[in-house]
């Protein structure tokens, strides 16, 4: 299950400047587990300790947010893109 | 090449580096460095070849430790930052603390939730230190306005003082492998016992080598009119140890208000303390007219220090580790507040100059002389 993941630009230095990653998952969760073992760096970025997704830290497959599907057990098909997005927040 | 003087500024929007002579006449500034992200710590290490070192809290992608080792010319991350094990369940939130350890590249941090860590790389690795962070009291504290956090840390040989807002002052005689609960005298206005064992909103606290036993400590203050429960506390503000922190007295009688964020102690006279009074309902200066107040005596009597500062129409408040003192034989004394202004009083206060007027809202001053 082929499943690629987009890195944006702040987050490239934490995975060797790499812009996409591909890895085989069956859900968001499990890709995400798997980015913790992979690119443990990187991951470190998008969650915390207690493996949530970061409070400003936007979760895409394909077009749709994973909280307006299933969250982290969204289920992903061969194909798929994750895209990792900071929110729009700050002052 | 000469000393310089190396101010570290954290501000809401990255760490500024400010670079003198030793006559303090003019600073030059470089960054913001981590641009856009807040710095609450920041630590000028003079061990060996000089190092600054910045907390780097990054909303998006959460917390960084960056490490300059040309004075704060340019910054690197460190090669990881303080990290929770994977089954504690708490998730750093926040670096409020960063002190040299006893090693010659032990770095220790304070951080939200309240808990310390221990680095032996200069900050590329770290520890928890489960003595303090696994203690029976710690599940049991309480965040304060800035968040649950451990803000101060201070080593005399084996002891070990921490400060945590809101968990009070805690001792530790074996190097920070125990921890105990040490605040008797330490008063808290919020809850119904105005002298409980834990859970003070401890401010800042610190000390002086040559003053081994002796310790200041600002506390939340502002309880003087409060008419619940428990009635008056008048004064719990600023205090005084004289035995490493197993007993604390007031020393708050003379000024103008026992609200304030930050402590500092006179680098060559262990009789001298700064503090930087704040009413307790706004946290801006009282009458809105800034001042250092400053104590020859160990706080038997103070002195208002406000020449050449605004005497009207300031509404800034300056945060716990907004204060700090240069160790020239002539010391300056700096603060950074809330609206982006720097301010330096030389001769320990006598006479105030803004060094920089429109930096981000500022969050800590560090000083070294390199």
């Amino acid at each position: 299950m082929d499943i690629t993941i987009f890195v944006p630009g702040p987050l490239r230095p934490y995975c060797g400047g790499a812009s996409e990653l591909f890895l085989s998952a069956p859900s968001v969760r499990a890709a995400l587990e798997e980015l913790g073992r992979s690119q443990p760096a990187l991951y470190a970025n998008v969650c915390d300790e207690t493996g949530a997704v970061r409070r400003h830290i936007n979760i895409f497959v394909n077009t749709s947010h994973m909280r307006d599907r299933d969250g982290l057990d969204t289920t992903l098909a061969s194909g798929d893109a994750i895209s990792i997005l900071p929110a729009v927040s700050g002052g | 090449m000469s000393e310089r003087v190396i101010l570290s500024i954290g501000t809401k929007k990255g760490l500024f580096v400010a670079e003198g002579a030793k006559t303090r006449r003019s600073f030059s500034l470089r960054g913001p460095f981590g641009p856009g992200v807040p710095v609450y710590s920041s630590l000028i290490d003079t061990r060996g070849t000089p190092r600054i070192y910045a907390s780097c809290c990054n909303p998006f992608f959460g917390m960084k430790v960056l490490r300059s080792t040309d004075l704060g010319k340019s910054f690197k991350e460190t090669k990881s930052a303080p990290a929770f094990p994977a089954d504690d369940g708490r998730a750093l939130a926040n670096i409020w603390a960063l002190e040299p350890g006893p090693g010659k590249k032990d770095l220790w941090a304070g951080v939200e939730p309240a808990s310390l860590f221990r680095s032996p790389d200069g900050g590329d690795s770290w520890e928890m230190v489960p003595g303090i962070n696994n203690h029976p009291h710690a599940r049991q504290w309480q965040p304060g306005n800035g968040g649950l956090c451990m803000h101060t840390i201070l080593r005399d040989g084996n002891r070990v003082h921490l400060g945590i807002s809101t968990g009070g002052h805690y001792m530790s005689e074996d190097g920070g492998e125990t921890f105990t609960a040490a605040n008797n005298g330490v008063g808290a206005g919020f809850t119904p016992d105005p002298y409980p064992e834990f859970g003070q909103c401890v401010h800042k606290i610190a000390g002086h080598p040559d003053a081994p036993g002796r310790l200041y400590m600002q506390n939340h203050g502002g309880w003087g009119e409060w008419d619940g429960p428990g009635g008056r506390r008048p004064d719990i503000g600023v205090l005084r140890s004289d035995d490493h922190g197993k007993t604390w007295r007031s020393i708050a009688k003379g000024l103008p208000s026992d609200f304030g964020f930050p402590i500092v102690v006179h680098p060559h006279d262990p009789d001298t303390v700064y503090v930087l009074p704040l009413e307790g309902a706004t946290r801006t200066c009282p009458g809105s007219a800034p001042a250092v107040w400053r104590s020859e005596n160990g706080g038997d009597s103070w002195k208002k220090l406000a020449k050449g500062m605004p005497k009207k129409e300031s509404y800034f408040t300056v945060q716990r580790d907004g204060m700090d003192i240069d160790n020239l034989k002539s010391p300056a004394l700096y603060f950074g507040t809330t609206t982006g202004q720097l301010w330096m009083g030389r001769d320990g206060g006598e006479e105030w100059t803004s060094l920089f007027d429109s930096l981000p809202p500022i969050h800590s001053v560090k000083v070294a002389v390199v």
